[in-house]
């Protein structure tokens, strides 16, 4: 029972990934903050990979408060638009960073760990692995 | 009044009345369940035409709500930050010190969004009102010297402030007045209390006047009331239908309609809202591949409904989906719980409104809270399916029956409507809620707002998207002494904050004119026009589409 919402999604986190003109806020803010700092994925992997749960109370009885967000988008439900689309946008990032760094061998290394750090978690075999335990409750 | 030939909209007024003085001789031949043309008079039935508009804003509003919330989280973890370390005030509860070794009680992170977000602007919710809720009243002052976090009352009281929030439909919730002496006489013989349920020693005989007026108003055979309109949904759909059952709800659907189908322990499925071509590709999936592992067929679908969605102020697409109900063999529950009394031309809700049949539906359910002015819910329909109910509803056996005033305040409602009391006052307010209703929404889209829903209901969302417009146009409103409910994100999608209006027949052309003056300097201010399809303030020729009504 939805107390107070007008909807039925029992989890309005699942949905915010597909919400219209979202994609063009995550481009316009990382093209910003890119800008600004070239950390950008270290960014993103805190907000999509290591927070868990919802910041607001959902009726589906804390299923969802030991997912991240990347694992609730959608339902758990792989490869779908959002997901893809977010795969997409640090491989793009890296490109572009690997180009104005031109090629430098420091900043090569450092852009392929951070690179990776955040593709790894993406990978539907990840979908709820905690290694060593780390960030399990 | 004049039909005109093969046109596209049929005048609901005179046609209903000799379908429903007549009853069984209506002229339509029913084959396989679809309703051939009505042969009356030699014109084919035509249905009232749906003119409802849910515009998308420019895609840079809805970047910004983004970039609002976004910096709204950012901003909060910083300040969740500063309070860990103690160099900010902590508000809410924390565990006792001796408990901090034990497992949380609660995860932090869940009132998240209430600490950070809700909290800075929660001066627009719950504000007490202590007047009658009639088109002015008054509200109680109230400061806050913490940011919200705690309010003080100042002891003064704000004076006649304009209701738009309350759902006074008719004008009905009003302080007491002759009229009402009937309702002071039962208060004198019953009391107030009935201290028992249905089954046991709580039928009244006000009960039974009740269920038999609200019978006849509906043109149904029988009705049942029950003393709370949430628990009329709660209670019964578990009654109805059981596992093995299929409900098809709607989307949008509200929470007791969710929590009843939740309860009954039926399967259930959701359509989108209002789009009657999803739900009969789930009614064809589920008439073909039946029960999810077995695949034999279901006991019995039910496809859950509402007259008018009070988020979207969209009216329920009736002809469609009784069309689809008819041709699929599934049962029909409609929750009129903002349409009774708002709409149709005598006021009986979205069957009404439809020029239809109410034998058609099978489950009627509705509320006396908004257009009646009382408190409670009712569920109408064939005499068999309310015996039915009397007997296994889990209300009927374990909730207190309705008050003996409240049933006297609804006999007396009913009958104004209805006319009972030898005057036309009742039909009088409700064309001046429909007038009220095309007026303020005419004059809203206009000035440009976006407004979602039908263009004859009463109830007018506004769209306001940012989360920051939402707590400015509420505060601002109320200074100009205007008292909006607005909603934002979870209770809605998350980018579609809005305002909604509720109007009312008791609101005068004043009380309106003042209102959207105001809305007009505000939407200014905060830039809240976002809609692209200005119309003309130029009348085209032509445009007139319903002539029963004179403006």
């Amino acid at each position: 029972m939805n107390v107070g919402t007008a909807h039925s999604e029992v989890n309005p986190n699942t949905r915010v990934m597909n919400s219209r003109g979202i994609w063009l806020s995550y481009v316009l803010a990382i093209g910003l903050l890119h800008v600004v700092l070239l950390s950008i994925p270290f960014g993103m992997y805190i907000f999509l990979h290591t927070v868990k749960g919802t910041p607001f109370e959902t009726p589906d009885q804390g299923k969802a408060r030991l997912l991240t967000h990347w694992e609730q988008m959608d339902y758990g439900v792989q490869f779908t638009a959002s997901r893809k689309f977010l795969t997409i946008t640090p491989i793009v990032l890296y490109f572009l960073t690997s180009f104005y760094t031109k090629y430098d061998q420091i900043h090569f290394v450092l852009n392929t760990v951070s690179l990776m750090s955040v593709l790894i978690p993406k990978l539907p075999q990840l979908h709820g692995v905690r290694i060593f335990g780390i960030n399990k409750y | 009044m004049a039909n005109p030939g093969g046109g596209a909209v049929c005048n609901g007024n005179l046609h209903n009345h000799k379908k429903q003085s007549n009853g069984s001789q209506s002229g339509n031949c029913r084959k396989n369940g679809i309703i051939k043309e009505d042969q009356q008079n030699g014109k084919p039935h035509c249905y009232k035409q749906i003119v409802e508009s849910f515009e998308e804003p420019p895609l840079h509003v809805m970047v910004f709500t983004y970039l609002g919330y976004g910096i709204g989280t950012l901003f909060g973890h910083f300040r969740d930050f500063l309070r860990k370390c103690g160099i900010e005030k902590c508000n809410t509860a924390i565990e006792r010190e001796k408990q901090r070794d034990f497992v949380p009680l609660y995860q932090d992170f869940e009132n998240f969004y209430t600490r950070n977000l809700y909290m800075r602007i929660r001066d627009n919710w719950n504000r007490p009102i202590c007047s009658a809720p009639g088109p002015q009243f008054d509200i109680m002052e109230r400061v806050s010297d913490d940011y919200n976090w705690t309010f003080r009352f100042t002891g003064r009281t704000i004076k006649d402030v304009i209701n738009m929030g309350s759902y006074n439909f008719l004008g009905l919730a009003a302080r007491y007045d002759e009229s009402m002496r009937t309702i002071k006489e039962v208060l004198e013989v019953y009391g107030t209390g009935v201290s028992s349920t249905r089954q046991e020693m709580g039928t009244l005989d006000k009960h039974k006047e009740l269920e038999d007026l609200v019978a006849k108003f509906l043109n149904v055979e029988a009705a049942m009331v029950f003393g709370m309109g949430f628990a009329t949904n709660s209670m019964n759909i578990p009654a109805l239908v059981g596992k093995g059952c299929l409900i098809l709800s709607d989307e949008l659907n509200h929470a007791s309609l969710v929590l009843g189908a939740r309860l009954s322990g039926a399967t259930i499925r959701v359509f989108k809202h209002n789009n009657s071509q999803n739900l009969e590709m789930l009614l064809k999936d589920a008439v073909i591949y039946g029960q999810p592992r077995t695949h034999r067929a279901w006991k019995k679908i039910l496809i859950l409904v509402e007259g008018i969605y009070s988020m979207e102020g969209s009216i329920l697409h009736l002809p469609q989906i009784v069309a689809l109900k008819n041709k699929y063999k599934a049962y029909l529950y409609i929750d009129e719980a903002h349409s009774i009394g708002a709409v149709g031309p005598t006021g009986r809700g979205v069957v009404d409104f439809f020029g239809m049949d109410p034998r058609e539906i099978d489950v009627l359910m509705g509320t006396f809270t908004k257009s009646f002015g009382a408190a409670g819910g009712y569920i109408a329909g064939r005499k068999d399916l309310v015996d039915y109910l009397r007997a296994n509803s889990h209300s009927a056996a374990y909730a207190t029956s309705m008050s003996p005033p409240i049933s006297e305040k609804i006999i007396t409602s009913i009958k104004f409507l209805m006319g009972d009391d030898g005057s036309t006052q009742g039909l009088q307010r409700i064309q001046q809620l429909a007038k009220n209703t095309r007026y303020f929404r005419k004059k809203l889209s206009e000035m440009g707002f976006i407004v979602y829903g039908n263009e004859k209901s009463p109830v007018v969302p506004v769209l306001l998207y940012m989360p920051g417009k939402v707590a400015a146009f509420a505060r601002s409103l109320l200074q100009k002494k205007i008292g909006v409910v607005v909603v934002g994100f979870p209770a809605t999608p998350l980018a579609e904050a809005r305002a909604r209006f509720c109007i009312s027949a008791a609101h005068t052309r004043k009380n309106l004119n003042t209102v959207l003056e105001a809305l007009d300097e505000i939407g200014d201010l905060l830039q809240l026009k976002y809609s692209r399809h200005r119309k003309s303030m130029r009348r085209e020729p032509y445009e007139e589409t319903s002539f029963e009504l004179d403006d």
